[in-house]
């Protein structure tokens, strides 16, 4: 389990968080959503090892990961948003680094690329940059670690692509594996990821599962805007209103219209969530 | 789990590194052993008589091992250009090995492995030249592991500032010493490139050889102003007879070697302690 407790972070003179509390639990894959710059990155980064935070504490199964210990490392694999890859083929590039991990599978490995459709004789700088990416997910999955983090994996990718990358990382993630998945693109997650973290400046503005938005969030689809919701968006045929659910109604959650209610009804989303 | 030190870890660590050890370092090793060649070349065209001196075997070592201190100081920029890049450096901080092994496995391969090939593939180069009737007569590599042992033979030519009992005092200094000493001088220049590796993004090698040059001529404008613009000091010299003159210059090699062999150990220890910290402590 990933606990943040009380996390202060700052670059330089730009505060990034600020007094944060949040937690991770096995076994979901995550969707971490946020306006550009309000720091997804930097908290996977702080969750990985690779930013120190300057107050409160990250641990991950109850180690420190900016002590970067092998016992950590060897657990967790981060796909940053920028593919960066050495001059040589994925095959080879795995061969390197599998050997770190103990649950590395390069038959799994195999198996992924031929689903993603990457030619695992190619070298990196031969492939175009979604087949890249494609090629890093099947080499981070093949690791099997319990976390795997992944910053706006879907950057990129063809339509064809992206309903692969979904069917795969549903396959990947079991009841001891964690997914974090950092993206504004949150079409291309929708039906996978549960629970939604969505971030603001200095602050978690939700951090909920479905089932939990869904008791809480009524999505309304109909002909009209409605009084007293805290989103209204126009769609084709109508609009989606996005409600208290006062009446406990079931409803399918709209991601990207819950992103913009919570956006702009901070204070109220945040704590109705909270309230029991 | 030992999260400090472990032999397996550590000899993957030693394979992920050797496996790029090759494809980045071997272009530029590659020049450096192409230097001699074309001085080989370029001696073949001289007349014989000007250029014997010049390329007998002492003074090809002298050229590779100039030519193995160029290596060392290109290596760690080379080997582990990207370890301290915010983005391109992620691979290297998260594969799961300590600090300490990612730091050994460095010294490894900057220190030890890079001179190592490079010597050897030099000497190997010298041999097949001198193979030749041309321009490089003996074989550098004959000389290359006793050249130490043989230190006398740079003092028996007439020198008058080395009298006697300057002559002994070289001669009864240690080869081993002097090995020490030459090793030491690696480790030095190596240690410091690798930590200028670690601390900056860009221009790696030329912003430490430009803090160095600086630091040369800072060194220079102080020693200038302190020791050779003062007359009381040349005035002191000037009194001095020829014997007191060599027993001060004598007394003088033999500080400045401690001090230096002091002050390598020093350096070294300084920025390999700072490589360690910043493999340690490195954010991305």
């Amino acid at each position: 389990m990933i606990k943040i407790n009380n996390l202060d972070f700052a670059y330089s003179n730009t505060q990034v968080f600020k007094n944060i509390s949040l937690e991770f639990q096995k076994g979901n894959i995550y969707g971490l959503l946020g306006e550009n710059g309000v720091g997804k990155t930097t908290l996977l980064k702080l969750i990985c090892g690779l930013q120190k935070p300057q107050h409160g504490s990250v641990t991950v199964d109850d180690l420190t990961p900016s002590m970067r210990q092998p016992q950590f490392l060897q657990n967790v694999y981060f796909l940053p948003e920028e593919v960066i890859t050495e001059d040589t083929t994925p095959e080879k590039f795995i061969q390197k680094i599998g050997c770190f991990y103990p649950r590395y599978d390069f038959a799994l490995f195999n198996q992924l690329m031929k689903e993603l459709e990457v030619d695992l004789t190619k070298k990196f700088n031969e492939l175009s940059h979604g087949q890249k990416k494609k090629a890093l997910l099947a080499c981070a999955m093949s690791l099997q670690t319990d976390y795997l983090f992944l910053d706006e994996p879907t950057n990129g990718l063809d339509i064809p692509s992206k309903a692969l990358f979904r069917k795969v990382i549903s396959q990947y993630c079991n009841e001891d594996t964690t997914v974090i998945i950092s993206t504004h693109q949150v079409k291309d997650v929708e039906n996978l990821i549960d629970p939604i973290v969505i971030l603001d400046r200095d602050d978690v503005l939700l951090n909920a599962s479905f089932a939990e938005i869904i008791d809480k969030i009524y999505f309304e689809y109909g002909p009209e805007r409605l009084q007293g919701a805290y989103y209204t968006e126009m769609l084709p045929g109508g609009y989606i209103n996005v409600m208290p659910n006062t009446e406990h109604l079931e409803s399918n959650v709209n991601i990207e219209a819950l992103f913009n209610a919570v956006m702009k009804n901070k204070e109220n989303i945040k704590n109705l969530m909270q309230n029991e | 789990m030992n999260n400090t030190f472990n032999i397996n870890r550590f000899g993957k660590i030693l394979k992920h590194d050797g496996l790029n050890f090759f494809p980045n370092l071997i272009l530029a090793l590659a020049i450096l052993w192409a230097i001699p060649v074309i001085i080989y070349l370029f001696a073949a065209l001289m007349p014989t008589d000007e250029t014997k001196d010049a390329f007998d075997a002492m003074s090809r070592i002298d050229l590779i091992s100039t030519l193995t201190s160029i290596a060392l100081i290109i290596a760690p920029a080379r080997l582990y250009r990207y370890c301290n890049d915010s983005r391109k450096g992620i691979g290297y901080a998260m594969l799961p090995a300590s600090a300490l092994e990612k730091f050994l496995s460095m010294v490894f391969y900057c220190v030890v492995v890079t001179p190592i090939i490079y010597v050897a593939g030099a000497l190997a180069i010298d041999s097949i030249l001198a193979l030749f009737h041309g321009p490089y007569e003996g074989f550098a590599a004959a000389y290359y592991f006793d050249r130490y042992a043989k230190l006398d033979a740079i003092f028996t030519k007439d020198n008058a500032m080395l009298d006697a009992s300057l002559l002994v005092f070289f001669k009864n200094l240690s080869p081993t010493f002097m090995i020490a000493l030459s090793l030491l001088g690696t480790l030095t220049i190596s240690s410091i490139f690798m930590f200028g590796n670690m601390i900056f993004k860009k221009h790696k090698t030329g912003k430490m050889l430009g803090i160095l040059i600086l630091l040369f001529i800072i060194f220079m404008i102080v020693f200038i102003n302190l020791v050779a613009n003062n007359e009381a000091l040349a005035n002191y010299f000037n009194q001095m007879n020829e014997d007191k003159m060599a027993e001060f210059i004598k007394h003088f090699i033999f500080v400045t070697m401690n001090v230096a062999f002091y002050c390598e150990v020093i350096i070294s220890a300084l920025m390999l302690f700072g490589v360690y910290r910043k493999i340690k402590t490195q954010k991305y």
